[in-house]
């Protein structure tokens, strides 16, 4: 049987807005993924920590107070310094404007999910990334 | 071209397959009278403006006095905001409607380190007494009714910053009319709750609403604030429900300082939402309305009729808006503001087209009053009081919505109480679980949302009006003026104000903390250290994200 994808699901800085990660951390159990949501109020310092002791295949940041552009940077940063930003999906999700979207991905972020997305999509995505970093 | 034809027959013979209200109420294909055999017009719909006020608060409605058209507004620094409020005020905004930023609402100052990045963003950056002059500058504090939202502790030292600028303006506190949501409890519902512990948020409520009754009484010193609560998922009677569970804490408080219900009851109001199930959300409105003058007449024994009428503000559903083809949020938030008026509102905030994507621009704010002044002035929906009032679907709607909040209290009271059902965490499960559901029905296709799970299209490369940043060197200037002010302020005069602050907070619950709050906001300290004094008291940390320690 295959491992289990685990995932680090996180609100960052004060945003919050947790309706929906708290609904998506749900929902990727459901979708027999391990999720260790870590709450309100994180620093990209904890995230990123947490991940590593988690052994996570993936990471997702929800950010709905528009200061995705000043988090997302160091949590990214501090990916790369462990040399993790190939091993680790790093996903970010909330009120993203989508003239940001290049702007985040920039950074190292994989793919940019705003509210309104179906988690059918959010989940195949990860089925994706994960197979194909299997491959490689 | 072949699958368009394909759309087009399939679409010719769809049917409404939709039996039930969002909220999950059965609905049947018609109704007729049988449905409303039941009801005594007289004691249970009554004419508008006459109790238990169904129909409306007022006989003549909007012919008495439209409804406020009022818009949210919080960018950047105070000054940036001054200048957008009176863009909007020029623009046929009735009062100015400021929202704090998210440091304001935790009631931490700009300069702490965990504030980075997020000063100014989701509103305006207050703390100091400075703030609150240049956030009102221009604007005559006692020929406006002024709207601050504030839910947060921290109200009670921004509310008190707002009464030494209008002192300071020579301006008798008689003359101050205005609302401020200082509604703490429900904060926790909107992922804060260190900044709100049950204590300290009780605490300061009351301190306002006792404050304003005796000292302030034009003030409406609380908006119970529903709309919060039904933005987690949650259904139209538990947005009833619970928000009325949280008001009767702070009226029950009141009483217990000693306040007369009939004193301050009349300066309560509320903030509801109107959600995109049309009928559903005005039925609402009308249980809403009827169940507050049954409440405060039979369990509190209120005789003034204003005590009675239930006051409440609407704004349109943030959580109903999607940012795929964002331009279609513009018409379901026409829509949902025809709810509210058709409902009876008093005071209305229309949704931004652009809130699911990033904060409203100039241009679409200014969509968001001309669709009320639309309403307003050209469809005729505001001529009759309640227009609805009689329909046989809509009163068996208002029944069936008033019977379903009724439970919930039921369930509620059984649990030990309001203060139980949040303790225990129950109120979080059952948002919880609504907010799941939704999504399931989404997912599943159940509820059809248009640009997310039907009629789809390419996402848009780029928001139609741009996109509203705030600039880096505003949150710098905001951070160095905290700074300055505080190297610059009389040290010893700042810390007797502190020094007397505590002691006022040593003499127990029912010490209101607003007078010596004034006189620290009036010696130079901001709103993180007036709050950090009072969470003290109260056995919590100084700084509710407890990286900071305190200054004296």
């Amino acid at each position: 049987m295959a491992k289990k994808i685990r995932v680090i699901l996180s609100k960052i800085g004060l945003d919050g807005h947790d309706r929906g990660i708290k609904m998506l951390a749900r929902m990727f159990r459901e979708a027999g993924m391990e999720v260790v949501y870590m709450g309100l109020y994180q620093t990209p310092e904890n995230v990123v920590r947490a991940a590593v002791q988690e052994d996570a295949d993936v990471i997702g940041l929800s950010i709905l107070s528009g200061e995705h552009l000043t988090l997302v940077p160091k949590v990214t940063a501090l990916l790369k310094e462990q040399k993790l930003e190939n091993e680790i999906l790093l996903l970010v999700g909330g009120v993203i404007p989508r003239e940001d979207v290049p702007a985040v991905k920039s950074h190292g972020v994989h793919e940019v999910f705003t509210a309104g997305s179906l988690v059918e999509e959010i989940v195949d995505y990860i089925h994706q990334w994960v197979n194909r970093r299997a491959k490689t | 071209m072949a699958e368009t034809n394909e759309t087009v027959s399939s679409s010719y013979h769809e049917k409404f397959n939709r039996g039930k209200t969002w909220s999950g109420l059965e609905l049947k294909e018609f109704y007729n009278p049988a449905d409303t055999a039941g009801i005594d017009y007289h004691r249970s719909i009554g004419d508008p403006g006459q109790y238990p006020y169904t129909r409306g608060i007022h006989r003549n409605m909007y012919r008495g006095r439209l409804w406020t058209r009022r818009e949210v507004c919080g960018l950047g620094s105070a000054r940036e905001t001054n200048e957008r409020l009176k863009f909007l005020l020029r623009e046929g905004a009735g009062g100015p409607n400021v929202i704090v930023d998210v440091p304001g609402e935790l009631g931490i100052d700009a300069d702490h380190p965990r504030a980075a990045g997020e000063v100014g963003v989701t509103g305006v950056s207050i703390n100091s007494l400075a703030d609150i002059t240049v956030l009102t500058e221009g604007i005559p504090l006692d020929k406006t009714s002024f709207s601050l939202i504030v839910a947060a502790p921290s109200a009670e030292v921004m509310f008190s910053q707002y009464l030494v600028e209008a002192q300071r303006r020579g301006i008798d506190f008689r003359l101050l009319s205005g609302s401020i949501q200082n509604d703490p409890i429900h904060l926790r519902y909107c992922g804060f709750p260190p900044a709100a512990p049950l204590d300290v948020a009780r605490k300061t409520a009351v301190d306002i609403i006792e404050y304003c009754t005796r000292y302030v009484p034009r003030w409406y010193t609380t908006t119970i604030n529903l709309y919060d609560l039904r933005e987690n998922g949650i259904s139209a009677a538990q947005e009833i429900a619970f928000g009325f569970g949280i008001g009767l804490i702070y009226i029950d408080g009141a009483i217990e300082r000693g306040l007369q219900i009939d004193d301050f009851i009349p300066r309560l109001s509320f903030y509801c939402s109107a959600h995109i199930d049309f009928f559903e959300e005005i039925a609402k409105l009308r249980a809403a309305r009827r169940l507050w003058a049954k409440i405060m007449q039979e369990r509190y024994g209120a005789k003034d009729p204003r005590s009675l009428q239930f006051r409440f503000a609407v704004h349109t559903a943030g959580c109903s808006l999607v940012p795929q083809q964002p331009l279609n949020n513009a018409i379901r938030i026409a829509y949902e503001a025809l709810a509210a008026v058709l409902g009876g509102v008093q005071s209305l905030h229309c949704c931004s087209y652009d809130e699911p994507i990033a904060l409203p621009t100039e241009q679409s704010h200014l969509l968001a009053i001309r669709t009320q002044q639309v309403l307003a002035y050209e469809t005729g929906v505001a001529a009759v009081s309640d227009p609805l009032g009689g329909s046989y679907y809509i009163e068996n709607l208002t029944d069936k919505i008033e019977e379903e909040t009724l439970k919930i209290f039921k369930e509620i009271e059984d649990r030990g109480g309001m203060l139980e059902a949040i303790n225990s965490g129950w109120i979080d499960q059952e948002m919880e679980k609504a907010a799941l559901e939704e999504q399931q029905r989404i997912e599943k296709r159940d509820r059809l949302v248009v640009g997310v799970n039907v009629f789809r299209m390419p996402p848009e490369d780029a928001t139609p009006s741009g996109v509203q940043r705030i600039p880096a060197q505003v949150e710098q200037k905001i951070i160095e003026d905290v700074e300055k002010l505080k190297k610059e302020r009389h040290r010893p005069a700042w810390q007797q104000a502190i020094d007397n602050l505590k002691r006022h907070t040593e003499k127990g619950e029912k010490e209101n903390l607003i007078p010596p709050v004034i006189e620290c906001i009036k010696a130079g300290a901001t709103v993180g250290e007036i709050m950090g004094v009072i969470r003290q008291a109260y056995g919590h940390p100084y700084d509710p994200l407890e990286a900071i320690q305190p200054p004296y």
